[in-house]
């Protein structure tokens, strides 16, 4: 046995003891039930928000403000790294091979049941577990799915490129910001949710606000997800050569 | 036996916190130490989760369903929405910023031709010393 093999079973067998003898000397009581602040969002997400699902009650209203700063974050942030490498970014591509059409045909039906998903998640963001952030980072990858099996170059013929999802990720976000300001307009505060959008639309729930926030979330997530995973791919010449001098 | 599994969790993630930081200060290649750090933030948002869980069967997500009598259910078997709610963003930035570090170790090793943060270094020094 090595010295790692050996360091991993004393630390897993470290790890247990000490979790027996914390066990054994103070008997420590597990958490069994909810503290009072959650038991606060818990009865009141449908009179407050009308949304039945308190995690993105709290997301989208009673914290709003702090997500969409939480948005604008993330934006510098993939922003900042794609300006950081802009400038050494060569473009040399020419094969489109790809995988095998076994590989091709499967793929195509994976993405189309992804992006089926991405969508339910994200709209149903309000009714049931999930919201923006999930689906947008589902529907993302699909773009990594399509990149090895598809390559890079067809994705950039199909016109997907990341300045234009960069562009649909600002559109997005511009989106958003403007449906937190809208309530002001009326004399509301920004980030107002039931005094200013309606609960249900054609006797659908849509919880107000959350549903909207809900839809520019995702389209701001997976965009900006997506050119990062076209930014960060390797062009297949590239990957094919190393294949090759690795023989 | 709930008891033992609550302790178990909290020293499982404290050593894994610790580990983490090791890999985060020890480590030389840049790669490994952003490994560390998304195993490190990974941590903390699983320990943030664990203040919200409860020791309970069954435990429900917090989402009504229209059956009646439900909030009192939900009252007693809903876990804290506000934690998972605070990690749902969290999970977001945190993958923002490892693909910003991921750009910036790109970069380096594109500059330097390495991704081990002394030799990198190095090379920086010597490139300015020749100027």
């Amino acid at each position: 046995m090595s010295r790692r093999t050996i360091g991993l079973i004393v630390l897993l067998v470290g790890v247990v003891s000490i979790a027996l003898t914390t066990f054994i000397v103070f008997n420590p009581e597990a958490p069994k039930s909810v503290r009072e602040l959650g038991k606060y969002y818990i009865a009141n997400t449908t009179r407050d928000v009308s949304s039945p699902e308190a995690v993105t009650a709290i997301v989208w209203d009673y914290r709003g403000l702090d997500t969409i700063y939480e948005t604008v974050v993330l934006y510098m942030a993939i922003v900042g790294g794609l300006a950081i490498s802009t400038t050494t970014r060569k473009v040399s591509l020419k094969t489109r091979t790809g995988l095998t059409s076994i590989a091709r045909t499967g793929t195509r039906i994976i993405v189309l049941l992804i992006a089926t998903i991405a969508f339910a998640i994200a709209l149903h963001g309000h009714l049931t577990p999930g919201g923006g952030f999930p689906g947008g980072s589902a529907l993302a990858i699909t773009v990594m799915l399509i990149v090895p099996v598809y390559t890079l170059q067809s994705l950039l013929d199909q016109g997907v490129s990341s300045t234009r999802l960069i562009a649909v990720r600002g559109l997005a976000l511009t989106a958003l910001g403007l449906v937190a300001i809208l309530p002001v307009i009326k004399g509301l505060e920004a980030v107002t949710n039931l005094k200013f959008y309606p609960s249900h639309v054609a006797g659908m729930l849509i919880s107000g606000s959350l549903w909207l926030y809900n839809l520019f979330e995702f389209l701001a997530v997976a965009s900006g997800f997506a050119a990062v995973a076209l930014y960060l791919s390797i062009p297949e010449e590239v990957y094919r050569e190393e294949i090759k001098g690795g023989e | 036996m709930e008891g033992f599994v609550y302790v178990l969790f909290i020293v499982v993630l404290a050593v894994n916190a610790l580990l983490s930081i090791y890999g985060i200060v020890y480590r030389r290649s840049l790669v490994k130490k952003l490994i560390s750090l998304t195993i490190l933030s990974d941590t903390i948002f699983v320990s943030i989760i664990l203040v919200g869980f409860i020791f309970k069967y069954p435990v429900v997500p917090p989402v009504y369903i229209g059956v009646s009598g439900e909030e009192t259910y939900l009252l007693e078997h809903g876990s804290d929405p506000l934690p998972q709610a605070l990690v749902l963003t969290g999970i977001v930035i945190g993958l923002a910023v490892n693909a910003l570090i991921a750009f910036g170790v790109i970069q380096v090793y594109r500059l330097t031709g390495t991704t081990d943060a002394k030799r990198a270094i190095r090379v920086l020094v010597e490139e300015v010393m020749e100027e």
